[in-house]
């Protein structure tokens, strides 16, 4: 694949990298000549432009039109989202990524038709809640862009759902148990198997019932 | 009288609330409140400090009824995105309104709906005919 990159910096780098580890072919875009020198000096055999890309004749310097993906993370929410714009409306580009540098700042890149804004902030945000809470919980999986869940949760001898069967636990609309994991065993959890402490409970939510999940599942957060 | 939305607060933008408040409901938005402050004592409009992609700091600001949004933040990337994405959601808007520094961007990112102000563009026409 050919993939364009604006913003070299960091992030922008590492990812080049990467890319090219892979086989792809890549292209930087970054502003600053000290960026480009740098990133010039460390990866070869990629292609660096020294320019401000909300400029067309860049992307196009840049031969976007060739382009499979566009990844935009330059640290500036509305350059990311006028250049994802340019990319599709211009050059055609099916699949824009870009960084999300202010979780506040999402839903205009929804709204402006950036495919996939990734919100770094918020993603770690949501590790380091996850890491930091008292009991076991562990995301083994999103799909969907994070939409969907699936999630491990150890079941403390204190929660309320402790010899109680499935269907007397009160789970919230959105969220269903896979299954229930019990030593060595793997058991299909149906409406009256019984839950005991120290089960280890994997369940597939919507992202934003997991945390009633959890609770149903835990009891107090 | 036009409920008329002023985003930034630089030259332009306090010249224009000063001129609009006499005759309008205004409000002015920008980052700092230094700035907002600046306005002249006699101004009788609401003043916000907040980010204009912030959809809260817009709603705060009445988006919902505004006749007029004007952007003049300095930065055209800002303004452009702000812009297309207003013109888009809010339907009620009359206008939107905007500088744009950078004649190659006025015209790659044009459409339909969209007032784009760029000032070598007017002086040109100023000087033209000035000439003839």
């Amino acid at each position: 694949m050919y993939i364009v990159i604006v913003g070299g910096s960091g992030l922008g780098k590492l990812l080049a990298r990467k890319l090219k580890e892979d086989k792809h072919q890549v292209c930087i875009i970054d502003k600053s000549k000290g960026v480009c020198e740098k990133i010039a000096e460390e990866l070869k055999n990629i292609f660096i432009i020294c320019g401000d890309a909300s400029y067309p004749n860049i992307l196009k310097e840049a031969k976007l039109e060739k382009a499979d993906v566009l990844v935009s993370i330059t640290p500036s929410d509305e350059d990311n989202i006028i250049i994802c714009n340019l990319a599709k409306e211009i050059f055609k580009i099916k699949r824009t990524v870009a960084k999300v540098n202010d979780p506040r700042h999402l839903p205009l890149y929804r709204y402006m038709g950036v495919d996939v804004p990734v919100d770094s902030t918020s993603i770690i945000a949501h590790i380091v809640e996850e890491e930091a809470s008292f009991f076991d919980v562990m995301n083994l999986l999103s799909i969907k862009k994070g939409r969907l869940s699936i999630v491990r949760v150890d079941i403390p001898p204190t929660s309320s759902i402790v010899n109680k069967k499935v269907r007397e636990i009160k789970l919230p609309q959105d969220a269903v148990l896979v299954s229930i994991l019990r030593g060595t065993r793997i058991i299909v959890p149906k409406g009256n198997t019984l839950i005991l402490a120290d089960d280890e409970v994997i369940a597939a939510t919507l992202i934003d019932k997991e945390k009633e999940l959890i609770q149903a599942l835990v009891g107090k957060l | 009288m036009k409920y008329i939305i002023v985003a930034g607060c630089g030259k332009t933008g306090k010249a224009l609330a000063e001129e609009l408040c006499q005759e309008n409901n205004v409000v002015v938005i920008d980052r700092s409140s230094q700035a907002l402050e600046e306005l002249p004592q006699d101004f009788n409009g609401k003043k916000i400090v907040g980010d204009v992609l912030d959809i809260e700091t817009l709603e705060k600001a009445g988006i919902k009824e505004a006749d007029v949004v004007v952007l003049v933040t300095g930065n055209d990337n800002l303004n452009l995105v702000v812009g297309k994405f207003i013109k888009r959601k809010y339907s009620k808007l009359k206008k939107v309104i905007l500088q744009v520094y950078e004649l190659n961007k006025k015209k790659a990112l044009s459409e339909e709906g969209l007032i784009i102000i760029n000032r070598t563009y007017l002086l040109v026409e100023v000087f033209k005919k000035c000439i003839s």
